[in-house]
């Protein structure tokens, strides 16, 4: 017998499941047979966009020559773009792409904070939409990268990789091309996404059962106790996650980009 | 903060190579799988989705091993 005091513990406990996923629209919009509406996930992304631009405008709005303050982090974000991922993974070359990738970096960043930051706690790229855009934008870019530097040649130096005896090439390069042009972006925007997903629905399932131990008025109270603690640790690994999944995202499109800029040997 | 020379061995390396294996082997698997299928289709066949499941798997093998077998 429980405590008819409180209605949660007597209902028994449900675990919040895929629906937290799904939000419903703030403002229904339909043009031209496609589903434009707003809903509290696009007003997030609105957010972090303008989030990520006005960090840029306000950093570098009077650029001093002794950075302080806001200058002064976003230089640091900077440099640690353009020193750890492209002169690393790309080199020289890779500067012209440091716009892309810094930007990329920060709107995922953000994306994926949200998750673990009152009072929105929903990660962006929780949604398959932002990761797949991204997704797609650095497959473009690589591709366009490759098509510049080395010409249409690009194709032929990705799908028939050199060295193989030619007969060889009818078992290799329908394989080549899925790996480059399906299986790169896909995985890209998956291995965010998955992240997203799963600390969001670990937070959650870990929130929800904290809250349904705390009040359960039995000896439960104790185990509450200890998800609480276990909880705010998932909160510390979930914002390791966001910065890592971010820097990945970026480091694998920069990745990306190397591959196309020189011809494989 | 200034760090005096990128390490050597940057973090980023050693997962590269290993999501592009990865990668290769889905590639592999998908591309003659897909093949497979389809040939099961036109055939009526349905035993070279299997097939090249296998072929590609293999295919996939050579691929990673010529890559970054002897270095």
């Amino acid at each position: 017998m429980t405590a008819p005091a409180l209605p949660l513990a007597r209902e028994g406990f449900q675990a919040p499941g895929v629906e937290i996923f799904e939000w419903p629209d703030i403002v229904h919009l339909e043009v031209a047979g496609f589903d434009l509406s707003i809903n509290r996930v696009v007003l997030q992304m609105f957010v972090v966009g303008l989030l990520v631009w006005g960090l840029f405008y306000f950093a570098f709005r009077k650029p001093k020559l002794v950075p302080s303050g806001l200058q002064n982090v976003m230089e640091a974000l900077v440099e640690f773009i353009r020193n750890q991922i492209v002169l690393e993974v790309i080199g020289r070359d890779g500067l012209r792409y440091m716009p892309y990738l810094t930007t990329l970096f920060l709107f995922v960043l953000f994306g994926n904070l949200g998750g673990v930051i009152p009072p929105i706690l929903f990660p962006l790229n929780g949604r398959i939409a932002l990761p797949a855009v991204m997704a797609i934008c650095s497959l473009l870019l690589f591709i366009s990268v490759g098509i510049s530097s080395q010409g249409l040649a690009y194709f032929k130096n990705t799908l028939f990789p050199p060295g193989i005896p030619w007969p060889v090439y009818i078992l290799l390069t329908p394989i080549e091309f899925v790996s480059t042009f399906i299986v790169r972006p896909v995985t890209l925007a998956i291995r965010l996404l998955a992240n997203m997903i799963a600390g969001h629905l670990i937070l959650s399932v870990f929130f929800v059962a904290t809250g349904y131990l705390l009040t359960s008025m039995n000896v439960s109270v104790v185990f509450g106790v200890g998800a609480l603690v276990f909880s705010v640790a998932l909160i510390a690994f979930e914002l390791f996650v966001a910065g890592l999944q971010a820097y990945v995202f970026t480091i694998l499109s920069a990745v990306y980009i190397a591959g196309a800029l020189e011809p494989e040997h | 903060m200034s760090d005096s020379g990128p390490p050597r061995d940057p973090p980023g390396r050693g997962g590269d190579i290993v999501w592009s294996i990865i990668g290769t082997l889905v590639a592999g698997v998908l591309a003659w799988g897909f093949i497979g299928w389809l040939l099961d289709r036109w055939l009526g066949t349905r035993f070279l989705v299997a097939a090249g499941i296998i072929v590609g798997m293999a295919g996939a093998f050579y691929l990673i091993i010529k890559r970054y077998g002897s270095g």
